[in-house]
Parts: C-alpha cells; sequence; structure tokens
C-alpha cells in the first residue's frame, strides 16, 4: 500500500452494494489480471456505486474522472502550474493513480474526445505506460494501478461511440437494472422505505422501463427511484415525490406524462 | 394538457397516445385505441368498447361523468385492459337470457379488477370516482346491479338488499375461483334466475353498463351470429387495413364516418392536380411507413421518386432577395466567422491546458519587481464548432399557393425567399447547405426535388432551378423526413440539422384518418435522430401548434405569426442552431 498522495482517495467504509450476478468476482479475476474493466449499462444502474465497492473491498484508492467534451489530455495527465515565480508539475488523476497504485474510474467516456483518448493506449496494453510529453517523462504504472471505464450504449447516437482501437482493450461488464426483488432490497436499504411502499416505487419502475422505446430513451432508473424514496422520506406524499422524481426528469412529452402519472396512481 | 383540444376552427383531434402507453406500462402488451363514432341518438348514453386489443374510448366527455376526461379514459383502459390481461376466452352465450348476461359480466368485471388490484393496488382509487350508486331509491334491475358493481368494488359500502348482499357474499366466498372466469357464470346464472323470482323486471334495451368507465361488455361475449354492428368484427382479425390504396368498400365499413367524405374531396383535388406534376423520374426510394394502430412499420411502402426540377427565370430570385438586403448582412458575417473552423488558442486563463509563457513571463517580472500580479496564466486549445450540415425541407403541398392574411405574398415566394436568402448569405459554407423540397400524391409518388444539393455551389444553374420551385398536391412528411435524413446521415459533418418548413399536419389522399401521417412522421424524426439528425420545424400555420409540437418534439419547433418574416426567422434559426 503507498502512503501519501492517495490516502484522500481511500475509501474507509463500506459503500453498499448488493450484487447482482457474477461481477465482484469478475472484477476481482480482472483486477487480479490487470485487465483494464469497462462496465457497460443504463445510466443509474449502479455503475459508479460497483466502482467504488469494489475499490473498497481491494482496498485501493479511487480516483473518479467525470469525462466530457471540453476535456483534455492534460486533465487527465497534469499541468505545470506557476508558484513565486517558478514553474511545479502536478500530476493529473489519471498520472497520481498511475504513478502511486490506485483505480483511475472515467465516467461516462465516451462523452470526451476520442483523441484525449489515445493518451491511455499505451497504459491499457502490456506496456502499463504513461507517456507525459509536457514533462518528457515515461510513466511505468505502478504494479497496483488499474483503469475502469463506464459507458452507456444506449442513448449514444451513431456519432458517438469508442474507436474499435480503444474499446478493445478492455474486459467489459454489463449492468442492467437490477431484478425486483434485488431492486426492492436495494431501496429499502437506501431510502429506509417501508417494504410495502418500495414494492410500489419498483412497480412504477417497472411500468416505466415497459415504455422504453415506446417514445422513452431510457426507463426509470434505480437512481431515481431511490431519490423518489428519499422525497418520501422528507415527507412528500407518494404521488408527488414520483412525479418530482420520476416523471417529470424523464420525458417532456405531454402524452407520456399522463401516461406515466397514471401508471404511478396505478402503482401507488 | 387535456387529451382532447380544440382547434380554432371547433374541430376536435384526438390523440389517444397517452392510454396506449399507460396500458403497454401496466401489461406491457399493445392495444390499439381509437374513438368510439358519435351517435345521432344520444338517449342511451355510451360506454367504451373492446374486441380482442382494439379499443374504441368517447372522443368527447360523457354527460354526467364525474372528473376529467383525461381521467376517465384511463381509468377505462385499466379496465379494458384488466379484460385483456386476466380475461378468459369469451363467453357462449347459449341458453342464458339477458338478465343473466349482465350479471356474469358484471361479475367478471370485479374479478378482472380485483385481480389487476392486486398487481396495482392504485388502480381502486382510478375508478372509485365513478361508482356513484346508493343503497336506497327505487329497486330497479338497473339500480341492483349498480350497487352490486359497488358492492364487490367498495368493501366499505354498506348495502341492505337482500339479494345484493347475497352476490357480495358469493362473490367473496369464490375468492379461490377468480382466477377462473367460467366461476363467474355459475354464480351469475344463479343470481340472474333470483332476480327473475324478485319479479324485477329486466329490458336488455334500456341496460347500460354501470359505472361509465366500464365497456359496454360486447368484447366479454361470443354472438353466434357475430354481428357486432358497425363492422367491428373486422377490425378483430388482426390486420386493421387492406393494403389497398384508395377505395376499399372494408374501409368504408370501418366506423369512421368522416373517412368516406374525406376520401371523395381529395381525390378529386388530386386529380385535377395531377397533370401539373413532372412525370419524368431520376430515381425511386422505398420507405417504411410506420403504421401506429398495429404498432409497427410496414416495410418499403411509400416510394419517393427524385424529380428533375424545371429551372425558372434565374433573375426572379435576385428581385425577391432585394427585399432582405439587411439580414443577408449579418448572416454573411456570421457564415463567414463559421467558416473559420480553426482550433482557437484562449489565452490568459486561470485554468488551462498549458502555461501561457508570455503571460507567465510577465507574472514572474511583476512578482519579482513586487507589484501587483496577474494570475491568468494559462492557455487552452479551444475546438470550434463546426457549421452543421444543414438540410432546408421545403413542404411544396398546395397550401403553399394560398396568400395567408396581411401578407401580399403567397407562402410559396415567402419559402422561395428564405432559400435564396439562406443560400446567397451561406455561399461560404456552401458545401454544407442543401435545400429540398417534397410534394406527395399518394404513397407510390411521393415527389422530391433538389434545388441546391449539399457539395454544389451555389450558381445561376441553383438560382434558377429555385426560381422554378412550384407547389401542389399533398404533405406525406414521413417518407420526406426519411429520404431527406438519409441524405444528411451520410455527410461526415458533426452535427446534422434538418430545417423542415411546413404549413401544417402531414395529409395525403390514400389516407383518411389524420392522426395516421403524424405518428409516421415523428417516428420518422426518431429514426432520423438514430442516424445522428436532428430536425427542426418551422410551422407556417399557428394553429397547427399541437401537431408539429408532437412530430418535432417539445423544443423542436417555432411557429410563425408574421409570415413575412420567414426568410429572416430561418436565417436567424440557422444561426442559432449552429451556434
Amino acid at each position: 500500500m503507498s502512503a501519501g498522495p492517495l490516502d484522500a482517495y481511500r475509501i474507509r467504509a463500506e459503500p453498499y452494494y448488493l450484487a447482482l450476478a457474477d461481477e465482484v468476482s469478475l472484477f476481482e479475476a480482472a483486477y487480479a489480471a490487470r485487465l483494464p474493466v469497462m462496465l457497460k449499462g443504463p445510466t443509474g444502474c449502479g455503475k459508479t456505486r460497483f466502482v467504488q465497492h469494489m475499490a473498497w473491498r481491494l482496498r485501493k484508492p479511487l480516483l473518479t474522472v467525470a469525462c466530457n467534451e471540453e476535456m483534455s489530455a492534460s486533465d487527465l495527465l497534469g499541468r505545470y502550474l506557476l508558484e513565486d515565480g517558478a514553474t511545479r508539475w502536478q500530476d493529473g488523476p489519471l498520472t497520481i493513480a498511475a504513478r502511486f497504485g490506485a483505480l483511475c474510474y472515467l465516467d461516462e467516456v465516451v462523452e470526451a474526445r476520442q483523441d484525449t483518448l489515445v493518451v491511455i493506449h499505451p497504459l491499457t496494453d502490456d506496456r502499463r505506460l504513461l507517456s507525459l510529453p509536457a514533462r518528457s517523462e515515461a510513466l511505468q504504472a505502478h504494479p497496483e494501478f488499474q483503469l475502469v471505464v463506464s459507458h452507456n450504449p444506449g442513448y449514444q447516437s451513431a456519432l458517438k461511440d469508442l474507436k474499435p482501437s480503444t474499446k478493445q482493450r478492455f474486459g467489459a461488464i454489463e449492468f442492467d437494472y437490477p431484478a425486483r426483488a434485488q431492486e426492492i432490497e436495494i431501496l429499502v436499504h437506501e431510502t429506509a422505505l417501508a417494504q410495502d411502499l418500495a414494492e410500489r416505487l419498483v412497480s412504477v419502475a417497472e411500468a416505466a422501463r415497459r415504455l422504453k422505446g415506446h417514445g422513452l430513451d431510457e426507463g426509470i432508473s434505480t437512481r431515481m427511484l431511490v431519490h423518489a424514496g428519499s422525497l418520501i422520506r422528507q415527507g412528500i406524499g407518494a404521488e408527488a415525490a414520483c412525479q418530482m422524481a420520476l416523471v417529470r426528469p424523464l420525458t417532456d412529452d405531454q402524452d407520456l406524462i399522463l401516461a406515466l402519472n397514471a401508471s404511478v396512481r396505478a402503482c401507488l | 394538457m387535456p387529451l382532447t383540444h380544440t382547434a380554432s376552427d371547433g374541430s376536435e383531434q384526438q390523440l389517444f397516445c397517452g392510454p396506449t402507453s399507460f396500458v403497454r406500462a401496466l401489461w406491457g402488451f399493445d392495444v390499439r385505441v381509437r374513438a368510439l363514432p358519435a351517435r345521432a341518438n344520444e338517449f342511451i348514453p355510451r360506454r367504451p368498447r373492446f374486441v380482442a386489443s382494439n379499443l374504441w374510448l368517447p372522443a368527447s366527455p360523457l354527460l354526467g361523468v364525474p372528473g376529467s376526461f383525461s381521467d376517465y379514459l384511463f381509468a377505462a383502459c385499466a379496465h379494458i385492459s384488466a379484460h385483456l390481461r386476466f380475461g378468459a376466452p369469451r363467453f357462449l352465450i347459449k341458453s342464458l337470457k339477458p338478465a343473466q348476461i349482465a350479471i356474469i359480466s358484471l361479475l367478471e368485471d370485479a374479478r378482472v379488477e380485483r385481480l389487476a388490484v392486486a398487481h396495482y393496488p392504485g388502480l381502486k382509487r382510478l375508478w372509485a370516482p365513478y361508482y356513484e350508486a346508493r343503497a336506497d331509491g327505487v329497486k330497479t334491475s338497473w339500480s341492483l346491479l349498480s350497487r352490486l358493481a359497488r358492492a364487490l368494488h367498495d368493501d366499505a359500502y354498506v348495502d341492505d338488499d337482500a339479494w345484493v348482499n347475497k352476490g357480495r357474499q358469493l362473490f367473496s366466498e369464490g375468492r379461490a375461483e377468480w382466477h377462473d372466469s367460467s366461476w363467474c357464470r355459475h354464480i351469475g346464472s344463479a343470481l340472474g334466475n333470483d332476480l327473475g323470482q324478485m319479479r324485477v323486471q329486466f329490458n336488455a334495451k334500456d341496460y347500460t353498463v354501470e359505472p361509465a368507465y366500464r365497456d359496454d361488455n360486447l368484447g366479454l361475449w361470443q354472438f353466434e351470429r357475430e354481428q357486432i354492428e358497425d363492422g367491428t368484427q373486422l377490425e378483430s382479425e388482426g390486420v386493421r387495413r387492406v393494403e389497398s390504396d384508395v377505395s376499399s368498400p372494408k374501409q368504408r365499413e370501418r366506423g369512421e364516418p368522416e373517412a368516406a367524405s374525406l376520401l371523395e374531396g381529395s381525390s378529386e383535388r388530386a386529380s385535377s392536380l395531377r397533370p401539373k406534376a413532372t412525370t419524368e423520374v431520376e430515381s425511386v426510394a422505398r420507405y417504411p411507413e410506420w403504421d401506429y394502430v398495429i404498432g409497427r412499420e410496414r416495410p418499403a411502402f411509400c416510394s419517393v421518386k427524385e424529380r428533375p426540377v424545371v429551372p425558372g427565370d434565374a433573375a426572379r430570385v435576385a428581385t425577391a432577395l432585394a427585399r432582405y438586403a439587411p439580414a443577408r448582412k449579418r448572416l454573411e458575417r456570421s457564415a463567414l466567422r463559421l467558416a473559420d473552423r480553426r482550433p482557437l488558442q484562449v489565452r490568459r486563463l486561470l485554468d488551462g491546458d498549458r502555461l501561457d509563457l508570455p503571460a507567465a513571463i510577465e507574472t514572474i517580472v511583476a512578482h519579482a519587481s513586487e507589484t501587483r500580479t496577474d494570475q491568468r496564466v494559462y492557455r487552452r486549445v479551444r475546438f470550434q464548432s463546426e457549421p452543421p450540415a444543414l438540410l432546408l425541407l421545403l413542404d411544396l403541398s398546395e397550401s403553399l399557393n394560398a396568400v395567408p392574411a396581411n401578407t401580399t405574398s403567397t407562402l410559396l415566394e415567402l419559402a422561395h425567399s428564405a432559400s435564396a436568402l439562406l443560400a446567397t448569405s451561406l455561399a461560404s459554407v456552401a458545401g454544407d447547405l442543401a435545400i429540398h423540397g417534397f410534394s406527395s400524391n399518394g404513397r407510390h409518388d411521393v415527389g422530391y426535388y433538389r434545388f441546391k444539393d449539399f457539395d454544389e455551389a451555389y450558381d445561376d444553374r441553383a438560382r434558377a432551378r429555385l426560381a422554378g420551385m412550384r407547389a401542389g398536391l399533398s404533405t406525406r412528411l414521413g417518407a420526406a423526413l426519411r429520404h431527406a435524413g438519409r441524405a444528411l446521415a451520410v455527410r461526415d459533418s458533426r452535427r446534422k440539422l434538418l430545417l423542415v418548413v411546413t404549413d401544417g399536419e402531414p395529409s395525403d389522399i390514400d389516407v383518411h384518418d389524420p392522426k395516421y401521417l403524424e405518428f409516421d412522421a415523428k417516428q420518422a424524426t426518431v429514426s432520423n435522430r438514430r442516424l445522428g439528425v436532428n430536425s427542426y420545424c418551422v410551422g407556417l400555420d399557428a394553429n397547427a401548434q399541437e401537431c408539429v409540437a408532437r412530430i418535432f418534439g417539445v423544443g423542436n419547433y417555432s411557429l410563425l405569426d408574421q409570415l413575412e418574416s420567414l426568410p429572416q426567422r430561418i436565417a436567424q434559426l440557422y444561426l442559432r442552431l449552429s451556434a
């Protein structure tokens, strides 16, 4: 275990995660082989929580980067700072993870520009090398370093996809919304709702998921259910909470809003 | 928003999109919802109807039904979908008397509702407002049946009638049999006999199902002669529409009163227009069409025919443009800026990729000389947003020949000026601009015209083609959207924008259901989005808002009040959408 720079990124308490299938053992095996991992699945189904949980389980620090179009290579690698008339190099999150041995998690990796992502190529094959041109340094990754990315294939248009050369460096774990019983268990754990109410909220989500591809791009996610549950815990009525956390964020289509509201009323 | 809206001309338009989605959300299957044909005799209250997965719902609020109309539609849908989910094959009438049929239907209604409520407890509250029966007044067969319906629905309801209570008791004692609909037949027959012995008259003709959200029970029974009136059995066969073009006798029986009259009018109009259409065809593309009733695409259903444009007088374009000189200047300047696609170096930032060396040196000097230092010492490369590939798609149907109120030009002339203004001003990015138009004459003949194509200079030939723009025939929007979407999808720009100018609802001579082409156009927009093509609509008819919003989505359209300003508006839109 390395000390110092990574302390802030250690996860002390166990993040709650309910294993849905064999994803925990798959991830552990991938980590043991230092195989970079791609987590695929719809938004809000628990990919980020899973990474946090695995980092805790493996006792490794975790650095998370939310990717976006404006992100440049130096946002990952690092840059020079000007301090007291002199320059000082500051490692970026990917460099810190590679230098000191941590998990680096690139969330929604397709959002980054493709030319930014090529910096991870030498790092994700057997060279495990990170090149820092601004510093003229070729950094050999720490043996405990691992790269994890997430990717939601659902709503990306044909324009936004990873290059095959990027994709093929990863092993992938597929996620989906939890099965009914598991989702109820998660909801009860996260929001301390009564079992009965949790069951009804999950019914709402199941109803909305049947409309995916029939007007909705994405169904109601587990995260949205947790939001609804938290609102109910704050004393909001169940129907109002569902409207705020489940229906309104999902669609602007008036007919679908009516249908979803009726479904909410049918479930509660 | 209510499901029904009344347009300014008083005509009503229904879209049962919400109820269809609702049923899908609840049970995962699709139903086809249509408006219940209006009836001349309104003495007998109407009820929803279903036959297999075909639903007919009232198109306007029923008299004396409480609550909002949209709540009522959802309640009715929930009830019918419970039949579809938990019902069995239709009952055979055999020797049953009318009273027994009514009671068995009532028990079956209660049975499927109980099973549905076990899945979705909230359904009970959805239905509750419509139970109005009270345990007083004259005991007619109608009032007793209404009271029984309420007793089976609401455990807290108290009734003093022995027959109602017997029915309630038999129903709840049979809890274990609820999965089996033939059980309803047994206790229903018995209760019917009791009613007969009580000397309560049952008149099948005056009988109306209560509460009002329930269907008229026709879908529960197999009639020996299978005559359900107005040809509904045709619908239950599974396929709605015979794939013929215009006048199939079966379509006339479909119970859509407006269909026949619409048919006559539009085919007359089309034949008078037909000679105007150019007959030369350059290429034909076949596209599917979405049929919302069957919830599927009909493959290779429409033929889009590319036709050459007969050139007009190019000088006409210049005259039309003279009016828009100021707008043109503004637009040209913006287009020049857009054409410059080099990445920008943004300097003097607080945070960035690299040190901005001149700024850094200044800061160090300032620091050394102990004056105020500026911490903005970084630079960053900003990638410019490229101009989108833009396809301006003009609806060139007959209605464009109209001269709208408060204007001196026809809509066609305005569309023409708009195209010319856009093409002239965007000369610097001309390769990314295309101007196409369409008009249709039935599904086999969707004419498609390219006035200016991508990668083509805006020269005299293009100007002559613009001047040759003509309007006529109908608007089969979906097919044209698909064709334009394909043309855009192959461009290698990062953003692809389809700007549609249309004057209202899609329509065509071989389609009588106004919703049909609207749903198809919506589907075409969705499938274009999957190809990376975003659509935006400029509506020329402020009354068509609902329709345009449904096709293109909230926020993806604007409506013009001042039609004269169409050319400027198109130009502004382009700039806004490219920024």
